[in-house]
């Protein structure tokens, strides 16, 4: 042990680094060998020289080192600076970001269909969340049209500038657009107040003066639609809000002309008619009583089938309120008001149409008793 | 002189028995790919064959030719390092490779441990 302690005491640290550097020595000489062996067995295996077999080739595959060139030879932004000019709306548009900017400008693909769609329902929660100030605190309670309704205030601020320049087409109840989209919405189920997605009807609230009928109806068939003192505009909350009670609701429904189906559970179905505007009074009758009449039956036999019991009684309250244009598609809750304009369906009737099919069958003849009762106390 | 080369046996020996000699193989051929080394080296092998001819290259050849060369690549990285390196054990740069394999054998504590019984061999001097 001692001899060890003093041959170790010897080794001082010179000697130490000589045997670190022997055995390093070593290891590299192997790591050469074992390349030797390599080469050698490839060389006489004859894959050595594999990757260099023609020197043309590999000329025009070389590496390029030049600046603003990347090693292919290609330039990288060589298409960012320029720019094209879109067929649609003849903007001249980066050339990156032209292709989601025809996506959107064509309305076309996936992301169009689910913007537009977003836009719809936001605008029926904006109208909704606008309506009333006291709604606010609800909104959180409205777990339907939450996500969507936080999406409608971020895009409010945009659109408001937008609906305030947009106002004066909407304001037209007669206006080219909105006959064009009667006609679409023919025999459609849809709760959509507008599937067009330029019209920017997208009001954060609605102001049941600006709306056509066809609209109002619509608007009506799936909102509360209650009509608030302080901003005078309808709620867009749903049929249910927990805000407004089904007399507001029935009262608004009887207030504006020819407006949709009440949120009553056991309302009756509304009757659609197409887009027929008009005379109406038996379209009204229509929607009154739904007896046997499908949702999307036209309304000339469903007026057939309706009593005219409401003809009369709706006639001349047509005459009174023209302008607001709506078409009642009453039930026996609302009792569509005076059929003021254009007394057409709101074909988003239907859909409480299909909801209040079964209450249909068990009352049939519930709606007609009462609505007369209730044009008597609006009159 | 022989009790060193005895000592540097044991020591060999007593590195592959415990797997080590082999753990540093690893490490050093990984380090000598990443720094180039086995490029450079292939490249000049290149140039042998084609200077002897493709089908007359033999091992030796080979060997003759490129260890010196394997390990003089390896002085001339080292000799600008050693300066600045020197015999101090603490030194944390390992940039050449020579030297981070050093370091690794000198931290290697069982070293003493095999100088300890190399010497317990070439103790009856």
């Amino acid at each position: 042990m001692k001899m060890e302690a003093m041959s170790l005491s010897g080794l001082d640290n010179t000697k130490l680094e000589a045997l670190a550097h022997d055995i390093y020595s070593d290891l590299v000489e192997d790591a050469c060998l074992g390349l030797c062996f390599e080469v050698h067995r490839a060389v006489k295996q004859g894959y050595f020289f594999l990757d260099e077999t023609d020197q043309d080739s590999m000329k025009d595959f070389e590496i390029v080192d030049q600046p603003g060139v990347d090693i292919f030879g290609q330039v990288y932004n060589q298409w960012k600076n320029k720019e094209c000019v879109c067929p649609n709306c003849s903007r001249s548009i980066a050339a990156s970001r032209f292709a989601p900017h025809l996506e959107k400008c064509l309305g076309m693909g996936r992301n169009s269909s689910r913007i537009a769609n977003r836009r719809i329902a936001s605008s029926n929660n904006m109208s909704k969340s606008e309506s009333d100030q006291e709604d606010n605190d609800d909104i959180n309670d409205n777990d339907w049209s939450y996500g969507s309704e936080k999406k409608a205030k971020k895009r409010k601020s945009d659109k408001v500038f937008l609906r305030s320049l947009k106002q004066p087409v909407l304001l037209n109840p007669n206006s080219p657009r909105r006959s064009k989209s009667l006609k679409h919405k023919n025999g459609e189920l849809n709760n959509n107040v507008n599937t067009d997605p330029y019209k920017y009807n997208y009001n954060s609230g609605i102001s049941y003066e600006t709306l056509g009928p066809e609209e109002l109806r619509s608007l009506l068939t799936t909102q509360c639609g209650v009509i608030s003192e302080h901003t005078k505009k309808m709620c867009t909350r749903s049929l249910r809000c927990p805000q407004h009670t089904d007399e507001q609701r029935r009262t608004v429904r009887v207030f504006l002309p020819g407006p949709s189906a009440s949120t009553l559970p056991d309302v009756d179905a509304v009757v659609e008619s197409d887009g027929y505007d008009v005379s109406d009074g038996q379209a009204l009758m229509n929607r009154l009583q739904w007896d046997g009449s499908s949702d999307i039956s036209p309304s000339d036999s469903a007026s057939s089938k309706a009593s005219t019991n409401n003809s009369d009684s709706k006639k001349p309250k047509k005459k009174k309120k023209p302008s607001l244009g709506l078409s009642s598609s009453g039930t026996g809750g609302t009792g569509g008001g005076t059929g003021g304009g254009p007394g057409t369906a709101g074909s988003g009737s239907s859909s409480q149409g299909v909801l209040s099919l079964p209450s249909r069958k068990k009352k049939p003849k519930l709606p007609a008793p009462p609505t007369p009762s209730i044009y008597d106390d609006m009159n | 002189m022989s009790k060193d080369l005895q000592m540097r046996a044991a020591i060999n020996q007593k590195l592959i028995e415990m797997g080590e000699r082999e753990r540093l193989k690893e490490l050093l051929r990984a380090k000598l790919i990443e720094c180039g080394w086995k490029d450079q080296l292939k490249a000049h092998c290149k140039d042998v064959i084609k200077e002897k001819g493709l089908e007359h290259v033999t091992v030796e050849d080979l060997v003759a030719e490129i260890t010196p060369k394997g390990r003089g690549i390896h002085r001339s990285n080292l000799k600008i390092l050693v300066p600045v390196l020197v015999v101090h054990h603490s030194y944390m740069v390992s940039g050449c490779v020579e030297a981070s394999l050093l370091q690794q054998i000198n931290y290697y504590d069982n070293i003493i441990t095999l100088l300890q019984l190399s010497s317990f061999i070439s103790d009856p001097h």
